[in-house]
């Protein structure tokens, strides 16, 4: 019985074993165009990602638990994303309102999300709104922000104190819109985000090893001329946050929420 | 006699089953349908929404402009008239419904465009009014105005892709069929427009000179 159903499986199997090459040059092919024109880095594991090394690692921890803290009090979820370089050759406002989107940062329902987008080489930031705060922080404030207070810290190349005012002034404005359950989405998840953010993958790599060794052992398939089996990783860009994730220990999870295109940046 | 009544039971069986198996596809391909054509709509009104948005910020902006001294009043004719002739062609439009007529909605287009158009040449000529360039309620006018443009892009572009789900359904098998009989037509979607893929350039930074075209030219 046993031998039954795995053999009816194995046929399925080989019917999409077949079609794996072809996938799997597809997906190669598509993620090397995508690189060409863009990369939307992966969904942060942390409220605070300094991908590129401008501040310590305890202002790092200090903003990161200030911004899970919010989110415990407001549901508001607002991500700072500090990287070296742009990676696309849209104009910022486009490039991080997608970037923004694919996070899923801010409450499903409420889509109350907000990113501070910094991008050190090309000297530009962009605060990106989600739908449900455009009211609570227009794009005019969030201009003013950019232009009036974070600029100026950034110019004398102060990217501590510039991100400190930005995060304050970003969480006054949006402050009284929602209420907060006293939880973030990753509290409820349990564990870290970055664990629970992880798992699917894990699981799903699992799997994947696990079906490799029982179709090995009944012999229909072998995959030995690729060696490991079909696993993609998708690679996020290059650069892995060094000090944003030292010492953060409330994990960041996106609920889901939306963009629109609201919010508004400077360059410095 | 007994074997002639088998037989016909078992093809009114075979008979009712077809029936039922299709009555079941149409239905459910008619429900597809129908969530489909109204994502279209709603995104549709979303679109409308973000014009209408940068519709309502000029006046003021108008306003704005003109008080400053002796402001180029041709380019503030433009943008008025743009204006006027974007309300001419929504009024023709039905709010509640995507555009089923490609001509119609090239005729929205063309005249948002149009306003556009004005409006960018606008803030090119503002460049040379310092009076304004100081005035924070140019600056958060024209914050505003930007972010309102970044909208259109977003809208427009959820826009087409609900259209785009919408007419895969209808044009691919069988669902055609059922799309064609209860009257599902394809929907025209907005073209990007010659020189039109990127919001007009309304970033304008006005404490540090040309700071931007640096990024393009890095290897």
């Amino acid at each position: 019985m046993p031998n039954q159903s795995g053999r009816s499986r194995l046929s399925v199997r080989s019917r999409s074993e077949q079609a794996t090459p072809l996938l799997l040059a597809a997906l190669a092919l598509f993620a090397i165009s995508a690189h060409a024109a863009e990369v939307i880095p992966p969904k942060p594991g942390t409220y605070f990602n300094d991908y590129a090394g401008v501040v310590s690692k305890e202002a790092a921890s200090r903003f990161n638990e200030q911004l899970a803290q919010f989110e415990r009090e407001t549901s508001n979820q607002v991500v700072v994303a500090v990287f070296p370089k742009m990676q696309s050759d849209s104009d910022i406002a486009d490039y991080t309102q997608r970037v923004a989107q694919a996070w899923g940062v801010g409450q499903k329902e409420r889509r109350n999300g907000v990113v501070l987008f910094v991008f050190i080489q090309d000297r530009k930031m962009f605060i990106q709104v989600g739908y449900g705060l455009e009211g609570a922080l227009p794009d005019a404030t969030a201009f003013d922000i950019t232009e009036r207070h974070i600029k100026p810290l950034f110019r004398a190349g102060n990217y501590e104190a510039g991100l400190a005012t930005g995060i304050d002034l970003i969480c006054k404005a949006i402050r009284g819109e929602y209420k907060g359950s006293g939880k973030t989405i990753a509290d409820r998840k349990g564990g870290g985000g970055a664990i629970s953010g992880l798992l699917p993958f894990i699981i799903f790599v699992f799997v994947l090893f696990i079906l490799s060794r029982l179709f090995r052992k009944l012999g229909g398939y072998s995959y030995s001329s690729r060696g490991g089996g079909p696993v993609f990783i998708p690679s996020g860009g290059g650069w892995s946050s060094s000090s944003g994730n030292g010492g953060g220990f409330s994990g960041f999870s996106g609920g889901g929420g939306s963009f629109g295109g609201g919010g508004a940046g400077s360059s410095w | 006699m007994n074997k002639f009544a088998l037989g016909c039971g078992i093809v009114v069986a075979v008979l009712i089953f077809i029936v039922v198996v299709a009555a079941l596809a149409i239905g459910g391909s008619y429900n597809r349908l129908v969530r489909l054509q109204q994502a279209v709509d709603q995104s549709w009104a979303q679109v409308q929404n973000v014009y209408q948005r940068r519709a309502d910020l000029i006046p003021n902006l108008v306003n704005t402009v003109s008080g400053a001294a002796n402001f180029e009043k041709s380019t503030l004719v433009d943008v008025t008239n743009a204006r006027a002739s974007v309300g001419r062609v929504q009024t023709q439009l039905d709010p509640n419904k995507a555009p089923t007529d490609a001509a119609q909605l090239e005729q929205f287009q063309a005249a948002q465009g149009q306003l556009s158009n004005a409006l960018s040449r606008l803030l090119v000529v503002v460049e040379r009014y310092p009076e304004l360039k100081a005035n924070q309620n140019f600056l958060s006018l024209q914050a505003q105005l930007e972010g309102t443009e970044n909208r259109i892009s977003v809208e427009r572009g959820n826009f087409n892709q609900t259209v785009q789900d919408y007419n895969v359904a209808v044009r691919s098998f069988p669902t055609n069929l059922i799309a064609g009989m209860l009257g599902f037509p394809p929907r025209p979607f907005f073209t990007a427009q010659p020189g039109a893929e990127k919001p007009p350039p309304v970033q304008f930074n006005f404490s540090s000179p040309a700071p931007a075209p640096a990024a393009t030219t890095t290897p």
